[in-house]
């Protein structure tokens, strides 16, 4: 597979799990695209401004790519911290709507600024890896370690009030959960991947420009979850990875890719209400590996029987 | 040692538009009782619960906190006082595991970095380890120890109004609101929720204030009784001072004239 395509998917599955991330806790949050344009301003800004970035060789130093990845999920941490409090009091449908207009103002303000290169966007950006399988190798240990971390979530105090709260956000305050907290460190959290991808894909695309961050986009990424699925972290991952290469393997169908893709994203949901991957399935899976091993260690028995002999008392 | 009682609710009234739920409902529950709240439908019963648990705003009145006031309190910090619930309607957190929804309930003791729960530490670990043996033995405590690994949605009735109990005495509660436990039970069924909460306020030293629309259970169970009808309190006692009120006679079965 083309390296460059990978690195696309992987940047996919990343999003999504930044979009499941306020899913978890019942919220329908669509701001991670514009998360997302912060973490790639702050990126692409800093390493075409400042010569300590960019670096002199032929390609930029990796504790510089780093340090942008950690000062974009930040900046983009720090913004979600600052307006969640106000914009989590909305549920369902409006916060759908709130984060929508969050990501437009954040999208006209980027268009706007005198240093983020207007309609065109910043271009140039320094690569710190020669190859797109450089970056595909990078961002799969970053996946990986996400993805980890998301399964720990998973497990833990915060991530179980997150499905108690998706469940019955009034019992899970009865049980003592406070929600709004609760909300906003989900919020906080996605928007801190957002930012951190941001920041890679920065470097990746070599240029940036406002319209990264736009609705179409927010669609997209709320697209990889539904598709994928909520309720596990291996769901968003699947559909970020899937619906990034749909359209470029499609492209041998020519005009048609664009209905097939369509038909994918409107199939998906009729067919697996809760998207592809599910805890039951995650499950039914586990136990089919598990007979199959156990099958595997009988037949394996019955071979050293058989080796040893007819045993006689 | 402070006299005043565990929980004082002073005079509480709650309209909704022109309805009056609650009108100048004043009580007072002891530490240690079993209180029982019964009353016709549409009596209130329900809506005192709310007021008392910050789900709903009084119109006037007050709910006092071992005397003192509680001002602009959420649920969950209620919940961090020792004030426990459950629901007419069971509210479980059907998608979680019938363990997962009991370790929720525990969520206040399960506090820890989030950096070191996600890098797993030893120690969180080991508390982890803890609190999952504390969620079956509340869990054994209810009965529901073998389904512990069951999806709640799976269960049948009355042991999904088993497991909400369970997840109500895991925030370790002082008072638990228990609204209508023995809906929908047969006669049984009814008898061994009996038991189970007379255990459970011995076992936890539990102040515990119950609905429940069957009158003899409740006389036999509660320590004393409050009757409401049409969101007033018409009575309030013994069960059998209560039971020869001629008030409650007639809000039960319409006066004789």
């Amino acid at each position: 597979m083309d390296a460059g395509l990978l690195q696309q998917m992987l940047i996919g599955a990343l999003l999504g799990l930044s979009v499941s991330l306020p899913l978890r806790c019942g919220q329908l949050s669509l701001a991670t695209p514009g998360f997302f344009a912060i973490g790639g301003t702050v990126a692409a800004l800093l390493s075409t401004r400042i010569p300590a970035f960019a670096g002199t060789g032929a390609t930029s130093p990796l504790p510089a790519l780093l340090l942008e990845m950690g000062l974009g999920g930040l900046l983009a941490g720090l913004l979600a911290w600052a307006i969640g409090g106000t914009v989590l009091r909305l549920r369902g449908i409006y916060l759908a709507i709130a984060t929508i207009a969050l990501v437009e103002i954040l999208r006209v303000i980027t268009l706007n600024l005198p240093f983020t290169g207007g309609a065109l966007g910043i271009f140039g950006i320094p690569q710190p890896f020669a190859t797109a399988s450089g970056y595909a190798g990078f961002t799969l240990v970053l996946l990986a370690l996400v993805c980890w971390l998301c399964a720990r979530l998973e497990q833990l105090r915060l991530g179980r009030a997150m499905a108690a709260i998706r469940d019955d956000e009034l019992a899970a305050a009865c049980v003592g959960i406070d929600t709004a907290a609760v909300k906003l460190n989900a919020f906080v959290l996605s928007a801190l991947l957002a930012g951190v991808t941001g920041a890679l894909a920065a470097h990746f695309l070599n240029s940036w420009n406002a319209k990264v961050g736009s609705f179409d986009a927010s669609i997209t990424t709320l697209a990889f979850v539904v598709f994928g699925g909520s309720r596990t972290w291996l769901g968003p991952v699947i559909g970020g990875l899937v619906l990034t290469a749909l359209p470029e393997l499609l492209r041998p169908v020519g005009d048609l890719r664009l209905i097939v893709f369509g038909l994918v994203i409107l199939l998906g949901p009729v067919l697996f209400p809760q998207g592809l991957i599910t805890p039951q399935a995650l499950h039914g899976l586990g136990h089919g590996l598990l007979g199959f091993g156990q099958q595997l260690r009988g037949y394996g028995h019955q071979l050293l029987e058989r080796a040893s002999g007819p045993r006689r008392p | 040692m402070s006299t005043a009682p565990l929980l004082e609710v002073a005079g509480l009234s709650c309209r909704f538009g022109g309805l009056v739920a609650l009108h100048e409902v004043s009580l007072t529950v002891r530490e240690g009782e079993i209180f029982g709240l019964i009353g016709p439908n549409g009596a209130g019963k329900t809506t005192l619960f709310n007021v008392i648990s910050a789900l709903t705003p009084p119109s006037s009145g007050r709910v006092l906190w071992r005397g003192q006031a509680i001002p602009h309190s959420r649920p969950d910090q209620l919940s961090r006082l020792g004030l426990a619930r459950t629901f007419q309607n069971l509210r479980l957190f059907d998608s979680l595991s019938v363990r997962d929804n009991v370790l929720v309930g525990l969520h206040r003791f399960a506090a820890s970095p989030l950096a070191a729960g996600l890098l797993g530490s030893a120690t969180v670990r080991r508390r982890q380890r803890q609190l999952e043996q504390r969620a079956l033995e509340l869990l054994a405590l209810v009965g529901l120890a073998e389904e512990a690994q069951l999806p709640a949605a799976s269960l049948p009735y009355g042991e999904r109004r088993r497991l909400e109990i369970a997840r109500a005495l895991a925030t370790e509660p002082r008072l638990l609101l228990l609204d209508e436990p023995a809906a929908g039970m047969n006669p049984a069924e009814k008898n061994d929720l009996c038991g189970l909460i007379r255990t459970i306020r011995d076992h936890f030293d539990l102040t515990v204030m119950i609905i429940e629309h069957h009158v003899p259970l409740m006389m036999r169970l509660c320590d004393r009784l409050a009757v409401l009808n049409f969101g007033e309190r018409i009575a309030l006692g013994s069960p059998a001072a209560v039971r020869h009120d001629p008030r409650v006679i007639e809000a039960y079965l319409g006066s004789a004239r």
